[in-house]
This record gives structure tokens, sequence and C-alpha cells, in this order.
């Protein structure tokens, strides 16, 4: 790829992100002039970026948005909330454009009907001039068979949108010069055609050979104004129905095969359900793949994969239908895989870091040259050895902050996730009907790159919850004496070595009975188990795997999979998930990650002849305790420390290595904070801290509880990296 | 004129068949009911000529020369026969 286009996609989608946080605003305030201003800004300057690099469809479409947000401007129109949608599509166009055009440098192919759909819309969001009345209320009913009737001779329809026209053309039509077939031929981008007779044929003799007496049906791949302006005069007398692509109406006898499997699967379970679901899962896939729909195909072998059940597939597939979820099809949100920025926009301050620091390395490479110049002079080993101390304490300083400068360019502002949930929350909100106002606070807290990127996932994953299963609908809010618009804060903070993102919802938090119930219900644990957990632990069930709470399987948050996939998602990146619940006033997730990935502070120590690594932030302090203070209650130790009981544990025992020497008058602890306990870890010596780059198990080793990772020490041996929270659990 | 009778009970349409070309065809179709419409030099047709051509299920002999026609009319003449 050229720089040129480089420039232009880096440049691109900060403007859709500036485009859509205007856009975003102005729904709330729709009088903000400045932010009107600032979208109108931002769609013009993408446009005329698109234009120079000669992306003409994505001109089109950006266009059309553009002058909309100019009329607005002008108050010529009102921004309402439909016309906002309007203009968030087209940005979610642009993205997948771009999406395209960074993979390969090009707009793809479809880019150009995928434009005129966009600009049919603002054509049709505009005033003037509106369809024929008849025609206008056709529309409404998508489930025309003559529409069906043309889908079923065309079985390689590609998956884009496109207008049906039927035509009874007046009987009398030939006599002013009309050609109805012409005007049909000229239709662009025509895709099947059929013809009937309005009535049975009479005999030859009787036929008028001047009367038109036939019935015209069509489909193309254009837009619905294109379609009116093939037809000229005539297009008030054709019925026209624009087919979007999003809900793209099955043919037919497609739709019959759908229903039947749909039947099949509500039918009463019995022995043979498990084959009847695969069954009609191949069965399903099979129909769409058939119609060329992949799209929608793949997204259905999603559901299969997952954790197939009857009823999960019966609501996928009657969203195809169209008749299924209250949310319709166009309605599902469209989630974008999360894509890793490839490009990096950097402080200058930072690279100008990095360059002094590299000056400075080649001083102490001088100062080396220095220090061999008197070892060859025959300087005694003494002055040798000072003389390369001094060296190397130097180097190791300059290697530390070249860590540091290097780091900090990996270092991202939450924004560039946070600030892709408004849209999100919008779109859910609208789909679930339920009022919910994001807050953001902390966007500006910096994290590393990897730890920015892997956010969104399983934030996604507790904000789609929260909008689902925690926020109450408005009349329920409103029983309950709560504003019926809910509030969901996303709050980020930095905290020491940690960065604490936080998701608060101020919805019915979780119902611990129906949690208990549930876990019984699904195994998750037993009576007696859960007899004895406390409420805090009762909630935390939520994250278990396969847990589910949800009355009905939702095509949003699907059956508690989110949750434990979050947990797994952050514990990945080095964090955890903390959960706390007020019934009837909310809930908050809070996930607690490390700052950076790449370098983890640790201590190390030595126990059973081993050396280890414990994190230094779960370190408390280190202690000399006297044996005689140690009191042994059966097998287990404990010691009194600042008036609290803190449990004994010899490192070297928990590790299965054997004892360390016991005679020794004072045992050397090292005091850890797990998970918000305080205990003691009985070791043979301390050694130093140092900052380690951590290498995660990998392979056969993976799997192994207790260690965090590995990495290699100066004398060349591997130490491992002990996770305390695993080992002691 | 773009509509012709061979000897043979073959009637050509050729180039671009008119509204008028309708009652021509018909005419001929009238006269000999089996005979086989060839438009294979068919450039376009008119409604009128493509509603006889249905009206009477003639066999036609294609593909007629015009996109437009080998592409979206004749699949539907053909079609209406078996």
């Amino acid at each position: 790829m050229n720089e040129f286009l480089e420039q232009f996609l880096i440049e691109a989608k900060e403007l859709v992100t500036q485009a859509t946080d205007d856009l975003l605003a102005l729904e709330s305030r729709p009088d903000d002039q400045d932010q009107l201003d600032s979208a109108f800004r931002a769609f013009h300057t993408l446009k005329g970026a698109a234009g120079i690099i000669e992306f003409a469809p994505m001109g089109r479409a950006l266009h059309a948005a553009e002058d909309l947000l100019s009329r607005a401007r002008t108050s010529e129109v009102r921004l309402d909330p439909p016309r906002i949608g309007e203009c968030l599509t087209v940005l979610d166009q642009v993205v997948q454009w771009l999406d395209v055009i960074e993979g390969t440098g090009e707009l793809p192919e479809h880019a150009g009907p995928e434009a005129d759909v966009i600009v049919a819309r603002f054509v049709h969001a505009a005033p003037s001039p509106a369809p024929a009345p008849g025609a206008q209320q056709r529309l409404q009913n998508p489930d025309d068979q003559w529409v069906a009737k043309l889908f079923a001779g065309d079985s390689a329809r590609p998956a884009h949108r496109q207008v049906a026209v039927r035509w009874r053309p007046d009987s009398a039509c030939f006599f002013d010069g009309g050609d109805p077939l012409a005007a049909v031929a000229a239709l662009p981008g025509l895709m099947a055609l059929d013809i009937s007779p309005c009535k049975a044929w009479p005999p030859l003799e009787e036929i008028d050979p001047f009367a038109c007496q036939i019935e015209i049906t069509a489909l193309a791949a254009a837009t619905l104004g294109q379609a009116r302006l093939a037809f000229g005069e005539a297009a008030d007398q054709v019925e026209f129905l624009e087919l979007d692509g999003s809900d793209q109406t099955l043919p037919q006898p497609a739709r019959d095969i759908i229903q039947a499997q749909i039947e099949l699967l509500e039918a009463p379970p019995d022995s043979g359900s498990a084959g009847r679901l695969r069954s009609a899962g191949r069965v399903a896939v099979n129909v769409l793949r058939s119609l060329g729909q992949d799209q929608q195909a793949t997204s259905l072998t999603k559901v299969l994969g997952e954790r197939p059940d009857g009823p999960a597939l019966a609501v996928a597939l009657r969203r195809l239908l169209g008749t299924g979820s209250p949310a319709g099809p166009s309605a599902q949100p469209q989630l974008r895989a999360e894509t890793a920025a490839r490009s990096l926009r950097v402080d200058v301050d930072r690279i100008d870091a990095l360059v002094r620091l590299t000056g400075e390395l080649t001083v102490i490479k001088n100062g080396l040259d220095h220090v061999a110049g008197l070892a060859e002079a025959g300087v005694t080993p003494a002055a040798l050895g000072a003389a390369l101390r001094d060296q190397q304490a130097l180097l190791g300083r300059l290697v530390d902050d070249l860590q540091h400068s290097v780091l900090s360019i990996r270092v991202l502002p939450l924004r560039h996730v946070f600030q892709r949930f408004p849209r999100l929350i919008r779109d859910l909100s609208v789909s679930l009907d339920k009022p919910v106002r994001l807050v953001i606070a902390g966007e500006a807290t910096e994290a590393d790159k990897a730890i920015v990127e892997g956010l969104f996932d399983p934030l996604l994953h507790v904000l789609r919850n929260a909008v689902d299963h925690g926020v109450e609908t408005a009349t329920a809010r409103q029983a309950a004496g709560k504003d019926p618009q809910a509030v969901i804060h996303l709050r980020a903070a930095r905290q020491g070595e940690h960065v604490l993102v936080e998701i608060e919802d101020d919805g019915r938090g979780i119902d611990l009975d129906r949690v208990r119930e549930t876990a019984l219900k699904r195994g998750v644990a037993s009576a007696e188990a859960l007899a004895a957990m406390t409420p805090a632990q009762t909630a935390e069930l939520v994250f278990a795997p396969g847990f589910s709470t949800a009355k009905a399987v939702s095509d949003l948050s699907g059956r508690g999979v989110g949750m434990d996939a979050a947990r797994a998602a952050v514990a990945q990146m080095g964090g955890r998930v903390q959960l706390e619940s007020r019934p009837g006033h909310g809930t908050l997730v809070r996930f607690v990650l490390p700052f950076t990935v790449m370098m983890t502070r640790v201590m190390t120590v030595e126990a059973a002849g081993q050396a280890f690594g414990l994190a230094l932030d779960t370190v408390v302090e280190t202690l000399k305790v006297a044996r005689d203070d140690i009191s042994t209650i059966g097998s287990a130790a404990a010691f009194v420390h600042r008036e609290r009981t803190i449990p004994l544990i010899d490192l070297g025992r928990a590790l299965g290595a054997g004892h360390g020497p016991l005679d020794k008058p004072d045992a050397t602890v090292v005091v850890a904070s797990v998970a918000g306990q305080r205990v003691g870890l009985e070791v043979d010596r301390l050694g130093g801290r140092m900052d380690v780059m951590l290498k995660p198990m990998e392979g056969l080793l993976a799997g192994m509880a207790g260690v965090a990772g590995t990495t290699l020490l100066g004398d060349g041996r591997v130490m491992l990296v002990l996770e305390l929270g695993e080992l002691l659990s | 004129m773009s509509v012709s009778r061979g000897g043979d009970g073959v009637i050509s349409l050729v180039g671009d068949c008119t509204a008028q070309d309708a009652e021509r065809l018909l005419t001929a179709l009238l006269d000999d009911r089996k005979a086989i419409v060839d438009w294979r030099a068919c450039d376009s047709a008119h409604t009128a000529v493509i509603q006889v051509l249905m009206a009477s299920g003639a066999v036609v002999e294609g593909p007629p020369r015009g996109w437009f026609l080998a592409q979206h009319v004749a699949p539907i003449l053909t079609q209406g026969r078996s």
C-alpha cells in the first residue's frame, strides 16, 4: 500500500470517529450548532479525501450525508434521530469500505451499488419527490408473493439490496407510443424479469395486438430513484418495492423449508432431539448457501457451533424469516469484529526521547572501549571490576529508560476502545426498546495498546449484559420509582500499576435467588455449596461457564456465555474481574488490568533451592518472624503481625519441592495479598526486585496452575513467576 | 419489413420489430399456426410483438441477437411452453 493511502486510512478513521461522536452528541442536543458544524466538517473533509484518492462511491455516499447536514445547518431540515441514524449508516458503510481498502488497497467491487443504496436512503428521507401514494403504501408489505416469485428464478442473486417492480401497463399504452418492455430493459442492473398475461390468453384470432394485456415484474440492482427514473412518466403506474440487503426477503420455497425446521425444533423434546437439531441446522444453512446468502449462513453456523440448542436455533431461524425476536431483523446492531489498529499516532516528544536515549547508548559504547583499554593496559582486577560496574550501572539505567520509552509508545488512551460504545449502546437501546444513556469518564486514561485493544470484547459482553439483563424496561423502572432512562457508566482510572475499568448500571441488580435456583438446576453448584456462599460469592456464579439467568434466549447477550468469556479475556491480559451488585439499584463490574502486559515487576525469592518470582504488586512486605512466634494449628501454621493473624505457608512445600532449612532461628516471610487476604510465605532467601518480560506458558505447560509465566535470569537460568492466587486456592 | 414469411413454415423477425410488426406477425401466425418464428436476427422487439409470441405459443428459434431479448425475454417464452 502506498504512503498516500496509508495516510488516508489513518485520517479517515479519525474523521469517522469524530463524526460519530458529533452525531451521537447531536442526538441528545439537537440544537448544538458547534457540534453540527463539527459533524459537517468531518463529513466534508472525509468526502474531500475520498475524492482525492478517487474513491468515487465513497465520496457519493458521504456527499449525501453532508448535504443533509448542510441543510440542517441552515435549519432547512431538522436533524431528528432517524436522520442521524441515516448519517451513522453512512459511517458504518465507510468503515466497512475502509476495512476492505486496508486489506486490498481498493474499494470493494460492489461499493458502487452500495453507495447508490445509501444515496437513495437520503433521497427517500428528503421531503421533496414523494412516491405515488399507492406505491408508497404497498412498499410496507414485503411479503408480496410476486417478489418471492422473482427470487425463485434467480438463485444466485447477490446479497445487495434491490428494487422489485411490478407494472400492469395501461392497455392503451401502445397507442401512445409506449413500449413497456423497453422501459424495463432500461432499468439499471436488471436481474430478473417475468411477463405474464393479465388474464388467460384468448384464442389467437381474438387477440388485439394493439392492446397491452400483460403484467411485468422485474428485479433490479438499482435504487428506488434510478428505477423511477427508468419508467419516466409511467412511474406512477408502477409498483416499487425496495429490498434492503439486511432484511432480505427469502424466496417462498426457502421460507417454507425454514418454517418446517422451526416446527421441527419446537416439537416437544425426546430422544431424537439432538439429531433433529443438527439436521435442522444443516438444512437451514444449506438453504441460505444455495441462495448465496453466505453471511447469514455463516452466522447461523456460529449459532450451531457455540452451544447448539433447539430454542436458540429456532430464534435464529425466526429472525431469518423476520417473524422472530421482538427487535426484528434490521434492528440487530451491526457488531463489527475487532480489528487491531496497525498504525499508531505517536507524540513527537516520545520519539525525541528515543533519539536522545540512542545517543546515550553511543556514549556507553565508548565507555566500554575505554574499559577494554584499561584491561589491556593491565590494571588490577579490582579496578577493572569497578570500572565495569560503573558502566553496567549506566547501561542499566539507560536500558530502563529505553524500555520505558518504547513501552510508552505503545500506550494508548482508552478512548480508542470507549469511543465505539456510545454507538453500540444507542443501537442496543433502540433494538431492545430500553432507553439507556451511556456516561463515559476517564477515557483519557492510558494503557498498553494490547490492553486497550483486548478490552473491546469483554467490555462489549458486559455492556450488552447490562442493557439486556441489568436494565429494566422503561415501564418497570417507572413502577420502581426510577427515571425511565437508565444510566450506564463506563469509567476508567489509573491506580498505581493498574488500570481500572468499571461498568456500572442502575438496573435491577443481580437476583440472587434466581442465581441460586439456576446454579442448582444447571449443576453449577450443589445445594450445600450454595447455602454456604456469601451473597458476593453467589453473584460471582454468573461468571461460571455455561451459567445463564436469562429467561428467554436473547440474540443480544446470548446465554451467560458472555460473562464467562469476558472474565477469560480479562484474565488473559493479566487482569481480574470484580462484581458488585445491589438488588434493585444496579450492578458494578470492575476490570482490574495491568498497565502494561509487557513488563512485570517481580521480587525474586528462593525456596527449596530454586529461584521464583512473585509479582511485586501482590507483595505487601517482608519480615523475619522468630520461630517461637509461629503457632502451629494442626498441620497449618500462623503468626500474629500488627494485631492480625496471618496464615503461614511454606512456599517450598506448597510447590511440592520439599522443606527449606528449618534450623534457622527466624523464618524469612513474604507477606502477600491474595484475593484481599493476607498470607505469609516462608522462603529460604529473599532476592532483589526486577522488571521482567514475562513469557506466558506455552504448549504442554500452558495449563499449569500457579505459574504466571517464565523469564530468563542473568545467569541463563529460567525463573518461574508464580501466580499466587491460583497457587493457594 | 421486419417480419417476413418464408415458404417453409418459418416466420423471420429481423432487426428492430415495432408495434406495427405485431399485427403482421399475428396475421402470419393466423395463416400458419404451426409456423416456427425465427428471431435469431432480431435486435429488439416491441412489447406488442412479445405479447403476440406469448399468446400464440409459437415455437421460436433463437437465441435472438438482442441481448435483452436473449437474456430476459427468451427464457420466458420457452418456459411458457414447457
